[in-house]
């Protein structure tokens, strides 16, 4: 078995992603953490190491139309310091590891590992974000939501790459973002918000609400979003309680290291109820 | 204080940390050398029923308590942890044995192939079980005037239970060690506090005389208490493996080995009963001290003693009843961490004199100050304080410093403001100095001077402030002080590098050396002048009732926090501290305030963020992702400033300071946390998870 | 796996499995001993380098990742002028104790004055958030990089 293999160009990627079992290795900031074996021991690997980050094809990152375009060799230190990335989701980014992780981390790797703590996942739900998945013989385009099918599960074929994340344009006026950590520097995520709508004339016209880390996948419900679109923002406390306890059956949270499951529950509650009142109220004419 | 002894210099051992030239004992190799790893029991509480090795390649060993020539025991204040596992296992993480060889990856693979068949018994791991099994490893007790009256005659009793967590030292440089023998010699080497302890440990495992002993401490990436007496047990494996292997051997632990399996901060317990007189002044108090020693006692009881003898904090209370337990439990073992059992009884005292203001409606700063010691008051083990004690100028200068009145005025919701006061005994406690003796050596070589002793450099400045004592007092430039490298062979053993010890004690010693050496400077070229500890006449200490002075001397000292608290998820902002210190004399600001910054940090983190909890004797954080220490986002802005007091038996004037700044922000951040939500508090870490549970609006 | 790469300015050539760490290669194979391994998951910042003018963590770092990249370690960059500057702030701020964080946090400070030559205090903790240091509380640190750039250190 190689150890390893450094591709010129996208097309070889994909014939040895076609002809051997490899590990697409981006940033590798959780491969290396996962497979350590402690002090001065080199990490052991099962498959052949596939080095993408260097691939000229997959360091892409435009705006077709209004939809952004991030090729997976991406850092998140190259998104934060683009003019196109948005506010909100550099705001993510921002709080996401620190700078050196940051340099070497790709958006394509946070959505591969697959964790319900993935910090730009609940971004991703909310944007109905797609990833594309490309084989030597053919390319396919799926939500980011369904390409993930359980922690550190995904619908990646063997001889398929992630090779770019599109992100649908769409534009707030209320935006919030919460993530909670152990500390304040540097953290892996105990529970996490977002919550996004457009507003006008008082009514809410679009709304987007996902929560991080407090269920087995990100927390995003079309049909509970559906009960506010189009109401009018000052009837939200009257529907509150019944918000409230739809979100209460979707999260599912656990007890860890890093938190309990009540608290967790509890916090993202309050997250709902503080955007859904202090947040939307504010919009109202 | 920006002149003389106070103005900093340089730091002396500075430049080649930061140009990463200094060698700490990973940096080293040795020829021929072999690495071990440890193999550690997975159960609790278990017999080892059977151990079955993978076949060994050439150049392979196992390393085990059949190799040990001496004691399997590590010598401490209680030598009862096994070097190597014996029949029965512990805790979880306990050593069993090292398997050793020239590569840490082939080490990997064989650990991997070990098979180990335990039978399984129950365990105890909380303070709650272990009371109720009464598995009590040391049970001490102290009293003081008529406890029995004032509650008699109390016109009010509160009582109140406290409790403290876990803290993991989180050192940067994680245990390293290493040994060999050359010409007969043993050579031990590693990162370390106390090269005469792990000296005193060896004589006894490998059962040689001292002349064929020999550790040299390498440079030491941080220590806290956490390399007071576990490098003891390491260094006892390394040498077993090397006179197995007759090759060095090296170890140096991973991270979550480290975390795991190394000492921690004593969990506590401690129940507290306040008698109050009809003029609401505190008479009398009762506090049981419970802590959480783990599988083995080690140097618990010493940890204990400090604890006891900090129960009333920097108050007067006339009669006291004190009693503290250390509890056997199936956990990694407790053991030494900057503060040795006072944090827990200085929070403990704090929030009840806190809470006893709060219940008043008094001022809580002005209560506390109406029971403060002063020159000439008992201590709490009938000792007398002699210094004069600047409390008043220590808290007419932080109230100042924080406008803390005007902040209580207009105060925010979710935001607090709370005072801690506070004090540490300087040195040993008890019997401690005048049994240790330390002693250290001055010699002069022409216009230079060395200075040896056992202390050593860690990160706090040891270095540079001895060198400093030593230049001042000779009036010579400090590039012509060199310190010895500390090496047993060469130094004398002036003490471990513990108790706040090093700068008043070793220093003080040295400075006579100094100044007896100014008055023969001339007299030759080669001049070496000994130094031995003499224990104050003045000072009485009986340790089978735990009355007269547990110390020489006290350093002092008040913080007052600023907190914000999330109203939605509870998440604490520590946005400020500040503090003012008596520690006699600085001897050097900059690396004063280095150790005062640290400190208080360190104490933040205990206070807030450092959960470590254990689940049927596993500790549920084990690593630094799951176990977290303040980031430079998590530390405040700190300010700091200090009453000059100087002490007459100190270098300089100075006393005790390295322990100090831990002992006082968590109680004065509790503190802020209390206000800021309107409720008591008795826990430390004040998790969110904590805080959100114990609110009852949702 | 054969890799290219340049190593403190000198071009250098190694056949090595291709998961392995530059830090292994930086600490066992060159004997660059100020890139430290204090945690070997990334949270520590203890063994930080310059790749291309960015501080990241060598205990992360394949070698199959390093192709053709700039790597500086704490022992150059300290010979040079940018680097004398941070090594005297530091000295001045008193921002060193133990000194086994302190190769890495030279390495975040010279990674965020590449960046922005003059932080403001919050960017400046936030910058070496993800260097972890037990002694020092921080303080004297951010005061070093305040001080670092107030000299220059940035623009050289």
């Amino acid at each position: 078995m190689l150890d390893g293999y450094l591709p010129a160009k996208l097309s070889e990627a994909l014939d040895m992603m076609a002809e051997c079992d490899c590990i697409p290795f981006a940033g590798g900031t959780d491969l290396m953490v996962q497979h350590a074996r402690g002090s001065g021991v080199r990490p052991c690997f099962d498959k052949t190491l596939l080095f993408v980050s260097a691939l000229k094809e997959l360091k892409t990152f435009d705006l077709m139309g209004k939809t952004l375009r991030i090729g997976a060799a991406v850092t998140l230190s190259e998104l934060l310091e683009n003019a196109a990335t948005p506010q909100i989701f550099k705001e993510i980014l921002r709080q996401m590891a620190a700078a050196p992780t940051r340099h070497m981390a790709t958006l394509a790797g946070n959505i591969c590992n697959a964790s319900p703590a993935g910090d730009t996942l609940p971004y991703l739900y909310a944007m109905d974000a797609e990833v594309i998945l490309q084989s030597r013989n053919e390319t396919r385009v799926l939500p980011v939501a369904d390409f993930i099918t359980a922690p550190k599960r995904t619908q990646r074929k063997n001889d398929e790459l992630l090779t770019g994340i599109r992100i649908p344009a769409a534009e707030f006026n209320v935006e919030s973002y919460r993530k909670l950590g152990q500390r304040k520097g540097m953290s892996l995520t105990k529970a996490s918000f977002l919550g996004l709508a457009s507003t006008a004339n008082g009514r809410i016209e679009d709304i987007r609400i996902a929560l991080g880390s407090v269920a087995p996948h990100i927390v995003r419900s079309r049909k509970i979003e559906s009960k506010l679109t189009g109401k009018n923002i000052k009837d939200i406390p009257g529907i509150l309680q019944e918000l409230q306890k739809d979100y209460s059956a979707l999260i599912r949270p656990i007890d860890d290291a890093r938190s309990t499951a009540a608290y967790r529950k509890q916090v993202s509650l309050r997250l709902i109820r503080d955007f859904l009142i202090n947040c939307m109220l504010k919009k109202i004419p | 204080m920006k002149t003389g002894i106070s103005k900093a210099v340089e730091r002396t051992d500075a430049r080649k940390k930061i140009r990463g030239e200094a060698e700490y004992i990973a940096d080293r190799h040795f020829e021929e050398q072999l690495y071990a790893k440890t193999i550690r029991s997975s159960k609790a509480k278990a017999r080892i029923l059977e151990i079955r090795l993978p076949e060994m390649p050439a150049d392979y060993f196992a390393v085990g308590r059949n190799d040990v020539p001496g004691l399997n025991r590590m010598r401490t204040v209680v030598s009862d942890h096994p070097i190597f596992a014996e029949e029965q296992v512990e805790y979880i993480g306990q050593p069993l044995f090292l398997l050793v060889g020239p590569d840490r990856e082939k080490l990997c693979d064989l650990a991997d192939m070990v098979n180990i068949r335990y039978e399984e018994e129950a365990g105890v791991f909380t303070l709650e079980e272990a009371e109720k099994q009464d598995t009590v490893f040391t049970d001490y007790q102290y009293r003081k005037g008529d406890p029995a009256a004032a509650f008699r005659d109390a016109a009010q009793i509160i009582e109140e239970e406290f409790r403290t967590g876990y803290q993991e030292h989180a050192y940067l440089e994680p245990q390293g060690i290493a040994a060999e023998y050359r010409n007969g010699i043993l050579y031990v080497y590693g990162s370390m506090q106390c090269p005469y302890y792990v000296r005193n440990a060896l004589l006894e495992t490998m059962a040689i005389p001292d002349k064929q002993i020999r550790i040299i401490q390498t440079v030491t990436g941080g220590a806290f208490g956490g390399k007071e007496e576990f490098p003891s047990l390491t260094a006892c494996q390394v040498a077993v493996a090397a006179k197995k292997t007759e090759k060095p051997v090296m170890m140096i632990y991973d991270r979550d080995e480290d975390i795991r399996c190394s000492t921690k901060r004593h969990p506590s317990l401690i129940r507290c009963r306040a008698a109050l007189d009809k003029n609401n002044a505190v008479t009398g108090l009762e506090m049981d001290v419970l802590l959480n020693a783990g599988a083995y006692n080690g140097l618990s009881p010493v940890v204990l003693q400090r604890a006891l003898f900090s129960a009333t904090g920097v108050y007067d209370i006339p009669h006291l009843r004190v009693r503290g337990r250390n509890y056997r439990t199936n956990m990694t073992p407790s053991g030494a961490f900057r503060g040795f059992g006072a944090p827990q009884s200085i929070f403990a005292i704090e929030m009840l004199m806190l809470q006893i203001a709060v219940r008043l409606g008094e001022d809580p700063l002005e209560y506390k100050m109406r029971h403060a010691l002063k020159q000439g008051s008992q201590t709490c083990t009938g000792g007398k304080v002699r210094e004069e004690v600047k409390l008043p100028e220590i808290v007419g200068k932080i109230r100042k410093m924080s406008a803390y009145v005007k902040k209580q005025k207009n105060k925010k919701p979710f935001s607090g403001i709370g005072a801690s006061l506070f004090l540490h005994g300087c040195g040993f406690t008890g019997r401690g100095e005048s049994d240790i003796r330390g002693k250290v050596i001055l010699s002069k070589d022409k216009d230079s001077v060395t200075l040896r002793v056992s202390s050593v450099e860690m990160g706090q400045g040891a270095e540079t402030v001895l060198r400093k004592i030593v230049a001042q007092s000779l009036d010579i430039p400090i590039e012509k002080v060199n310190y010895a490298q500390v090496d047993t062979g060469a130094v004398p053993d002036s003490g471990p590098t513990v108790a706040s010890r090093t700068t008043m004690i070793v220093g003080g010693l040295l400075q006579e050396c100094a100044k007896e050496m100014k008055a023969r400077w001339r007299e030759c070229d080669r001049l070496e002048i000994e130094k031995v500890y003499q224990h104050p006449s003045w000072l009485h200490w009986d340790d089978s009732t735990f009355q007269g002075d547990a110390y020489p001397v006290y350093s002092w000292g008040a913080n007052i926090a600023e907190v914000e608290v999330d109203p939605i998820s509870y998440e604490i902002s520590v946005k400020k501290i500040y503090a003012v210190y008596d520690v006699g004399v600085p001897v050097d600001l900059r690396t004063l305030d280095g150790q005062m910054q640290g400190g208080i940090a360190q104490g933040i983190g205990w206070a807030t963020i450092e959960l470590m909890e254990g689940e049927a004797g596993r500790l549920k954080q084990s690593n630094l992702t799951d176990y977290k220490v303040p980031t430079s986002m998590d530390t405040p802005e700190m300010e700091i400033a200090y009453v000059n007091n100087p002490y007459p038996y100190g270098p300089f004037g100075a006393k005790c300071a390295g322990e100090l700044p831990f002992v006082g922000s968590p109680p004065a951040v509790a503190a802020a946390v209390s206000d800021a939500l309107g409720r008591k508090i008795n826990y430390i870490p004040l998790t969110p998870e904590s805080l959100m549970e114990s609110d009852n609006e949702d | 796996m054969k890799i290219e790469f340049t190593l403190n300015g000198e071009k250098k050539h190694l056949d090595v499995h291709a998961a392995t760490r530059l830090l292994d290669v930086l600490r066992g194979h060159f004997g660059l001993i100020g890139v430290k391994e204090g945690c070997g998951e990334g949270e520590c910042g203890a063994c930080m380098v310059l790749i291309n003018g960015r501080a990241m963590n060598s205990c992360m770092i394949p070698m199959g990742n390093l192709e053709g990249k700039n790597v500086i370690t704490p022992e150059a960059f300290c010979q040079s002028e940018r680097g004398r500057i941070i090594e005297d702030a530091f000295m001045e701020a008193g921002a060193v104790q133990c000194g086994f964080c302190t190769p890495g946090f030279i390495m975040a400070t010279a990674s965020l004055l590449n960046a922005n030559p003059d932080p403001d205090e919050a960017q400046i903790r936030e910058a070496l958030s993800g260097n972890l240091c037990r002694c020092t509380g921080y303080t004297a640190i951010v005061r070093a990089v305040r001080i670092a750039a107030g000299k220059g250190a940035g623009a050289c």
